[in-house]
């Protein structure tokens, strides 16, 4: 068993050092794609890692987030409600975006195109979201640079890490068309299709990175 | 050839520089002295792999060098060498690490008799809080910090009332006895360091740092600010004076409690022109440079300064006036007072209006008039 | 043995040029490339040597230039360190080294991405320009020291700490930009593009080292980068990441500040800052392991352990960022651990170095200036890295840390030994990037002068450290009959910045012989130094585009086939198949 396993730790090292390439049939643009989303992993981690240090070392207490997040509804405050229309609507992108993925593996063109646009969609409505709760704080007096509910890093921390997962998003729509267009003009045609797969990658990224944003942000 | 000399003379030279040159640990004034032991045994053992190291290569780059029809081995590895340096090599990674983390631990750890002294550092001076009689530090923030309450001393805390409060870069402590030095700063970083007693810790604002030490030496030790902190970093300096016990007690009693720092101010009969005067200094924070009490700091004293011939740096002397002040206000590196370093900041008319620099002028006018007349 | 598919490397689209723009400027082809990050980090190191003589003139003869004010003091402190680490050593070696070496080494014939490539060098020209430029902003360049620790770097007592501080940071920003577009090429090239038998063990140690160096530049440059927004953020909006309520007497409006953390800055800048070291260091490591192998006619020592040397010094880089801050404040049990990792790394970096000295027995050393420049580092090195033993070692950096024994040990580790590094590479693969030898003579010249006068310059700065004389001082004019400076220091301070200058002067017969040798140099031939790596087998000299000819060159040994005993040559090129 042990021996078994030895050996197989040995394949793995040889399948890897072996020559020309060390993932066999990844496309060049696929590991590039995975190494960024990696070296972006790292930034996110920075961002939430220090907003976690912030948060633990502030001076004054840190506000409350379901009562700063909540939604007034038919007159009554509904916790959280905006963020979890949002976190739905960014996870249906996912899901249309692996639609796309599998329609352009069986070279189903028109298909793939028709979700992908969907999928960007989706995420501009999610851009567009997140445009109107920043309004919104901003106008009940969330600043980066202060609030009336506690610890300033709050806001800072806020509207610095939204804003660059917003970036993120922004720059994801605009990938999304510009692949989409490529793709009606033909530009891929040669190729496996893999292109889908690598914005597909990055876009699935992007939600994961919203989960933990979420998750570190709004329900703590 | 001319290689292995090179490497030779390096080696032999390094050796020779270290038991020669004058240049080393000054003599130790704390109680640690584990602290030189650590770094001597590190130094042996760096000092012997060096040694090796560049002997060994002198050796090879000499004897190994190209002949004609010489041929080099062919040796891709060899893994029970590899392995017996790796484990020489690991061995005397522990031989420097042991030692040294025993003696961090004895850093970290205060002994329980260790009195509490702190030491508040800001741009670019000391200055020194102790806990009075009653053994406690009051409680103290930065929000509270104004020229009437340098240290920020929270008005509300009893336990604050007794605290002996030191300004002015020199402190003295009595000999023999553990200090916990908490530190802790106004506006940036900076480093509490004294060469002779080995230790430093930085200061950091918005929390309290800590070293702890035990004088063993009387003398007069430099305090060196060890972390940069803005233009003036270097002019940091300050004295911490170790004395007999009866000394320390008598220097104590003579310096002032924060009781007494309170009741001791009575306000001069300014003008209300010279009144915003010390408004505007207050504001732009002149009094961090430049004392009332005729203490040097960083820049020159204002006790006494309006109307004083005073000495320039470029051997000139001039008398203050107005027109002084203004054009030292401007551009203060123009006339620069004999020994003091050009690190103040120049102030334009968009930080203090021509009309708040003819108050601070009043001020200065009036308080050397009012202080003049109130001697007889 | 038959030849393997390479699907997409042989067919590679190559991007011609069609005028001088194209062939020079706006050039798609790797060497092209290298060429101008090389020329660019050196323009712009230049720049840095300057300001180090600045500094130098003033701790050696205080007053003696009144222009050197403690502003213009410390801005030339500041930008000297950050344009050495970051805008020389981290683009040269990386920029410059990484784009020439990985393909022509690896049989490649381009980066896999060549205009992602492309954009890279211009996005670094583009940060060079933003950081020149805070030259000319109101204020001047920021002045905090090349760690740019808050509060005091954006707060009125430090110079340029309003619009100094946003440029430099702005610059770092669009620097990383631009290593992540490189770093992302180099690394998929590596793992994806390599050639018909060049598997990851016959890769040279050059490769390993810029490969490894990649990775840790990709996982360690977002640390720079996000502390980078948020100190952008503190200074421009007001907010208080960084910045605990203060009361500073020069700049009253900061006491808006309040609840930030000046520490955990140092933690995200030591998380890249420790890696960044080795992202300096590593390259060098590899470099020079091929220069000592190739020049000393023998095999590279225990090529598995250098290979997982690399590797293991990169993984443990990640986990001794804060033995830069031993005296910082943090929590003082942090010490114990990072003491720990920080003397483990050690045991891997001594590896290295015996292997080094292990090459030369019973080589066949030729003394070239590659060669010399080679043993240069590896003495420089083990003294810089001993002395890190010193300030890894908590309670021992305890007295020596901020004086001048760490100025001594970092730029003997990892500002002298990778500059030797970078001039070694350059002598030894100048004749394949132009086709002609650089003249020996002045080589030896810049050489002895160099590697003789850095030793002078930084060994007795060690012992200024074990007095206790302090960094980053103006002036040390004691205040009284402390001991901390003595006269005799003085003197030596003098005799320290007279070396300097020599040394600095000196560069310039370095430049004079690059200029001079791309004309008037003697023709290299295909291969001058008889060296093994395929770098030397391309079928023009200097290659073209596209490097090879239409097939790529097929592998079958390590690049370290030299002295093969019963063989007639002394080395064996890599493409060269074994006798049957």
């Amino acid at each position: 068993m042990a021996q078994a396993a030895a050996a197989g730790h040995a394949t793995i090292f040889e399948d890897w050092g072996s020559d020309v390439t060390t993932f066999k049939g990844v496309p060049w643009g696929k590991a590039m794609m995975w190494i960024f989303l990696l070296s972006d992993t790292f930034i996110f981690s920075c961002f939430l890692i220090s907003y976690m240090t912030v948060r633990i070392t502030a001076a004054e207490p840190w506000p409350n987030a379901s009562e700063v997040f909540s939604l007034t509804m038919f007159g009554a405050p509904v916790p959280l409600l905006l963020i979890a229309i949002m976190t739905f609507d960014l996870i249906t992108s996912s899901g249309t975006m692996a639609l796309a993925v599998n329609y352009g593996y069986r070279r189903d063109k028109k298909k793939a195109i028709r979700f992908i646009c969907a999928t960007a969609f989706f995420g501009a409505v999610f851009v567009g979201m997140q445009a109107f709760e920043w309004t919104k704080l901003i106008s009940e007096g969330v600043k980066p640079w202060g609030n009336e509910w506690g610890a300033e890093q709050f806001g800072a921390c806020f509207f610095m890490i939204t804003g660059f997962h917003g970036m993120h998003v922004s720059a994801g729509v605009i990938y999304l068309l510009i692949v989409a267009w490529r793709l009606h003009k033909g530009v891929y045609d040669k190729t496996n299709y893999e292109i889908v797969e690598i914005v597909g990658l990055y876009w699935h990224f992007v939600d994961l990175v919203w989960v933990f944003i979420f998750a570190f942000f709004y329900l703590w | 050839m001319a290689v292995a000399i090179f490497l030779l003379i390096l080696v032999v030279g390094s050796v020779i520089f270290t038991f020669v040159s004058p240049w080393w640990f000054t003599d130790i004034a704390s109680n640690w002295g584990g602290i030189d032991t650590t770094v001597l045994i590190t130094f042996w053992v760096c000092g012997v792999v060096f040694v090796a190291v560049g002997l060994f290569m002198a050796y090879s780059t000499w004897k190994f060098r190209h002949r004609e029809g010489a041929r080099a081995d062919y040796e891709p590895e060899n893994p029970r060498l590899e392995l017996g340096l790796t484990i020489v090599t690991a061995i005397g990674v522990v031989a420097m690490l042991a030692p040294g983390l025993l003696v961090w631990d004895d850093y970290v750890n205060p002994p329980a008799d260790a009195q509490e002294i702190e030491v508040l550092s800001q741009q670019w001076r000391w200055s020194f809080r102790f806990p009075g009689e009653d053994g406690v530090l009051g409680t103290v923030h930065v929000k509270n910090i104004r020229s009437d309450n340098p240290f920020g001393m929270n008005p509300n805390d009893p336990a604050g009332e007794d605290d002996v409060l030191v300004a002015g870069n020199r402190v003295q402590l009595p000999v023999n006895r553990p200090y916990k030095v908490l530190l802790r700063s106004n506006d940036v970083l900076h480093d509490f360091f004294v060469p002779e007693f080995r230790a430093k810790m930085d200061a950091v604002p918005g929390m309290i740092t800590y070293f702890w030490f035990e004088p063993t030496k009387e003398g007069d030790y430099e305090i060196l600010c060890a972390e940069l902190c803005g233009k003036g970093h270097y002019t940091m300096r300050g004295f911490v004076d170790i004395v007999g016990q009866e000394d320390f007690d008598a220097w104590l009693a003579a310096q002032p409690t924060w009781a007494q720092m309170k009741a001791g101010v009575t306000p001069k009969a300014y003008s209300a022109l010279a009144r915003r005067g010390r408004e505007v200094a207050e504001a732009n924070g002149c009094f961090a440079c430049h004392s009332l009490d005729g203490s040097q700091v960083v820049g020159p004293t204002w006790q006494g300064l309006w109307g004083a011939e005073t000495a320039l740096a470029d051997g000139s002397s001039i008398t203050v006036d107005e027109s002084y002040v203004l054009e030292s206000v401007r551009a203060p590196a123009a006339k620069l007072v004999e020994g003091f370093a050009p690190v103040m900041i120049a102030y334009d008319a968009e930080i203090i209006s021509d009309d708040d620099l003819a108050a601070l002028a009043a001020f200065l006018r009036e308080d050397t008039e009012l202080a003049e007349a109130s001697t007889p | 043995m038959a030849q393997a598919e390479i699907p997409y490397q042989e067919a590679m689209p190559l991007h011609h040029p069609h005028s001088w723009v194209t062939k020079y400027w706006f050039s798609q082809d790797h060497k092209v490339i290298a060429v101008q990050y090389g020329i660019t980090a050196m323009a712009v190191g230049l720049i840095a040597l300057l300001a180090s003589l600045l500094m130098r003139t003033q701790i050696g003869f205080p007053g003696a230039i009144e222009w050197i004010t403690p502003d213009r003091y410390y801005q030339a402190v500041t930008m000297h360190g950050m344009i050495m680490v970051i805008y020389l050593l981290t683009a040269f070696l990386l920029g410059s080294f990484g784009n020439y070496l990985i393909p022509l080494m690896l049989g490649a014939r381009d980066m896999v991405f060549p205009f992602v490539n492309m954009i890279s060098y211009h996005v670094y020209l583009l940060s060079v320009v933003i950081l020149l430029a805070s030259f000319f902003v109101p204020g001047g360049p920021t002045g905090a020291g090349w760690t740019l620790y808050p509060p005091q770097a954006i707060l009125t007592g430090t110079p340029g700490a309003d619009w100094g501080i946003i440029t430099m940071l702005l610059s770092l920003a669009v620097f990383i930009v631009a290593f992540t577009m490189g770093g992302l090429n180099y690394i998929t090239t590596i793992l994806q593009a390599r050639t018909r038998g060049m598997t990851l063990m016959r890769m040279p140690l050059s490769v390993w080292g810029i490969f490894a160096a990649t990775v840790l530049g990709l996982l360690a440059f977002p640390a720079l980068f996000v502390s980078a927004v948020m100190m952008i953020l503190d200074q421009v909006i007001g907010t208080s990441f960084f910045m605990p309520a203060i009361a500073s007497s020069f700049e009253p409006s900061a006491s808006e500040y309040s609840g930030g953390s000046p520490l955990l800055f140092q933690h995200l800048f030591w998380f890249f800052g420790h890696p960044e070291v080795y992202i300096v260091a590593l390259p060098a490591f590899g470099v020079v392991s091929d220069l000592i192998s190739v020049h000393a006619r023998k095999n590279i020592f225990g090529y598995r352990m250098m290979v997982w040397a690399i590797v293991w010094i990169g993984v443990l880089s990640f986990v001794v960022w804060a033995h830069h801050m031993y005296v910082a404040g943090m929590h003082p049990y942090f010490g114990f651990f990072f003491a720990t990792t920080t003397l483990i790394i050690a045991v891997p970096t001594a590896i290295k170095v015996y292997n080094w000295t292990l090459t030369l027995w019973r080589a066949n050393i030729r003394f070239t200036v590659p060669m010399l420049f080679a043993i240069a580092f590896v003495i420089t090195f083990v003294v810089g890295g001993l002395t890190g033993l010193f300030l890894g070692n908590v309670i021992v950096d305890v007295p020596l840390s901020d004086t001048y024994f760490v100025v001594a040990h970092f730029h003997m580790v990892m500002g002298v030994s990778p500059i030797l590094v970078i001039f070694g590479g350059i002598y030894h693969w100048y004749p394949k990037i132009t086709g002609r030898m650089l003249n020996d003579t002045v080589g030896k010249l810049h050489f002895w002068i160099t590697a003789v006068g850095t030793y002078v310059i930084y060994f007795p700065m060690h012992y200024l450290g074990f007095v206790g004389v302090p960094r980053r001082y103006y002036h040390n004019e004691p205040l009284g009959e402390s001991a901390f400076y003595p006269a005799s220091a003085e003197l030596l301070n003098q005799g320290i910045s007279i070396a300097a200058f020599i040394v600095g002067a000196a560069q310039l017969l370095f430049v004079y012989n690059l200029f001079v040798s791309y004309w008037r140099g003697r023709p290299a031939g295909d291969n001058p130094w008889e060296a093994c790596s395929l770098e030397w087998r391309t079928p023009q000299t200097p290659p073209i585009h596209g490097n090879w000819s239409d097939t790529l060159p097929t592998v079958h040994r390590w690049a370290y086939d030299y002295s093969v005993p019963g063989e007639k040559e002394d080395f064996i090129p890599q493409d060269v198949p074994h006798r049957a």
